[in-house]
């Protein structure tokens, strides 16, 4: 048995239809009144169906639209995240990656420094000019020597020979 | 603070792995010089101001007069060339490149007679000095340098 509010909701949408109809708007004290109520209620029904039907987006609403809808994601993820990492591998954070990076240059220079440093006496007969080999013709200068000295207050190297054949003064001309 | 971390951090790596400045053609003074004691002795000559310490030092001289030369700009490292003089000739055959100079084959020649060969390592850094024969009071020195 339906109430007198269902059987009004169900007239006012046209949901009635033959004795039940009849019934009905024979039971209404003013029906001129209930009428009018009845097109009142359809012409807002009306406006309401036109004004709140899905308006189609323009694009930058529809950019700004999905931009919020990512960032309430993330917003929602980034927390779900923390909670993950802080579990597993809290201490990496990249601040403390680029200092370890960072660290471990100077680290990697200044050893490099020392070692550089050790090996600069080696290293400074490498700069000096070196004798790989010297031969004095036996047939010539049959007691010649020859001996190697480096200077390496001078920097320089000496290719020392002795007993080479002498010559006379006439020779230093130019 | 990240960003100068990131400065920080680029620095360290172009400063290791930054490449050796470019080699550029060098030139090799080679002269033969006679070094004699005399009661006023000439100035030195400018391409051997930079040994003249070691020079008047080792030797024990205080005169140094170059008796012939050659300048020879060096772009591959294979080039030879000679140093002359009325009776002494110095031929230099280079025979590469290496890291800090060249590798040098030196023939000491008495007009067509060979005095002395020696192969050297020359070093950009540092001059060679080859004491040749006497020649009459005074000393017959070949002398390298890299300019």
């Amino acid at each position: 048995m339906k109430t007198f509010e269902e059987k009004w909701t169900a007239w006012l949408d046209d949901q009635l239809s033959g004795r039940e109809l009849s019934e009905f708007e024979g039971s209404l004290p003013e029906k001129a009144a209930a009428q009018a109520e009845k097109a009142e209620a359809k012409k807002l029904g009306e406006l309401l169906k036109r004004e709140l039907t899905a308006r189609p987006l323009t694009n930058e609403e529809f950019f700004s639209h999905q931009l919020r809808e990512r960032i309430v994601q993330k917003s929602g993820e980034q927390p779900r995240k923390r909670a993950r990492g802080s579990s597993t591998s809290s201490w990496w954070t990249i601040p403390r990656l680029l200092w370890a990076g960072t660290a471990s240059l100077a680290v990697f220079l200044i050893c490099t420094i020392l070692v550089m440093r050790q090996e600069r006496p080696a290293e400074e007969s490498q700069y000096l000019t070196q004798i790989l080999n010297a031969r004095v013709d036996p047939v010539v200068s049959p007691n010649a020597t020859v001996s190697i000295f480096e200077v390496k207050q001078d920097r320089a190297t000496v290719l020392w020979t002795e007993g080479l054949q002498s010559l006379p003064a006439d020779y230093a001309a130019k | 603070m990240h960003r100068s971390l990131a400065v920080v951090i680029s620095v360290l790596v172009l400063t290791i792995i930054a490449p050796p400045a470019l080699q550029a053609a060098e030139t090799v003074w080679s002269g033969l010089v006679i070094a004699d004691n005399i009661s006023q002795p000439q100035p030195i000559p400018s391409e051997l101001t930079r040994i003249e310490g070691l020079l008047k030092k080792f030797f024990g001289y205080n005169q140094f007069q170059v008796i012939g030369q050659s300048q020879k700009t060096l772009k591959t490292g294979q080039e030879d060339w000679l140093a002359t003089s009325k009776f002494f000739g110095l031929h230099v055959d280079a025979r590469g490149e290496i890291q800090r100079g060249y590798v040098l084959n030196l023939k000491l020649y008495k007009e067509k007679e060979l005095l002395l060969e020696t192969e050297a390592k020359l070093s950009k850094r540092s001059p060679l000095v080859i004491k040749g024969p006497q020649v009459g009071g005074g000393q017959l020195l070949l002398v390298l340098i890299v300019q």
